[in-house]
């Protein structure tokens, strides 16, 4: 197996492949406060018209705090 | 930080594991880990004024909340990928407190655990086929006829479709040799050129779940080469978000 680090590779990530991810894959799971799955597809819906400038982002740095 | 403060509530990120000294290492003290062993969740608390169900579908529609939303989800996930299998969880998994996200992974621990095993040491790297806007059809030089104007517009149905069973094919042989060079991989809807703000059409977009990064990334060089008039693209590496999911069955 070869690394599983290819820094070069994440030079820049656009917001729509992050969102189209994030929001649309990833396990769904039920819990006693989920937000329903559907609510994100159909907010989704409305995204498209937020993201019609997409804008691309700078990966901010390594293991910089989710703040 | 097991009672959980008023207005906070507990995200979910992902699920990780085994987990060891190098993962708690990646999380700091920011984030929690629910669980033990072979599979943990990671969470951590936000605000139930951002985060409510009553509040989070308006949120989802600021895109600059969305912006910095998405990427502290990814931020975390990205953090944990050197270390760790990994499972994305999707955006916006909640759970009123500590409990509830036990619950949750006792409920699918051996799902978790399968999932783990089968991305563990893999990554998931985006491909994405651009055709070149001269490679697109041209529309018809202006008829002097009716019938003229008929006749060209049939003609240019047939190109269409010819060109389009063309395409296909060749995406389809694209496809297969990834295929050959991954675990797995999935073919997603086209971006829509609205949301890219590209003037190239996205033709295919997919995600493979890769072993061998440079096995794979030498593979798309030769597709470049054999494919001129097509731009692949590679993203990532991304967590395995595509193949989060356990396969039905």
């Amino acid at each position: 197996m070869s690394t599983v680090e290819a820094p070069s590779l994440r030079e820049q990530v656009t917001l729509i492949d992050l969102v189209d991810r994030v929001l649309n894959k990833g396990v769904v799971l039920t819990g006693d406060l989920t937000l329903a799955v559907a609510d994100v597809d159909l907010v989704y819906v409305g995204l498209r018209v937020l993201l019609a400038s997409v804008a691309t982002l700078e990966p901010g740095p390594e293991g910089a705090p989710a703040t | 930080m097991t009672a959980t403060a008023a207005g906070t509530l507990w995200y979910a990120y992902a699920v990780v594991g085994p987990v060891d000294a190098e993962v708690r290492a990646a999380l700091g003290g920011e984030f929690e880990l629910v669980g033990s062993g072979e599979a943990a969740v990671v969470a951590g608390p936000v605000d139930e004024a951002d985060y409510g169900t009553d509040v989070l579908a308006e949120r989802l529609n600021d895109r600059e909340w969305v912006e910095q939303a998405v990427q502290a989800h990814e931020r975390v996930v990205q953090r944990l990928l050197p270390v760790a299998a990994v499972v994305p969880l999707r955006f916006g998994s909640i759970h009123r407190d500590r409990e509830g996200v036990a619950a949750f992974l006792h409920s699918r621990r051996d799902d978790f655990v399968a999932t783990l095993a089968r991305v563990r040491g893999r990554v998931e790297l985006g491909v994405k086929v651009w055709l070149e806007p001269q490679e697109e059809q041209r529309p018809p030089a202006a008829a002097t006829s009716g019938r003229e104007y008929l006749e060209r517009q049939r003609a240019a149905r047939e190109r269409h479709a010819a060109a389009g069973a063309e395409l296909d094919d060749r995406l389809r042989r694209i496809h297969e040799r990834l295929l050959a060079a991954s675990d797995e991989g999935v073919l997603n809807r086209p971006q829509a050129r609205e949301l890219t703000g590209d003037p190239r059409r996205m033709v295919m977009n997919a995600a493979y779940l890769v072993a061998d990064d440079d096995a794979f990334v030498a593979e798309v060089e030769r597709l470049r080469r054999d494919e001129p008039s097509l731009v692949l693209e590679v993203t990532g590496p991304w967590a395995p978000y595509n193949f989060a999911d356990a396969p039905e069955r």
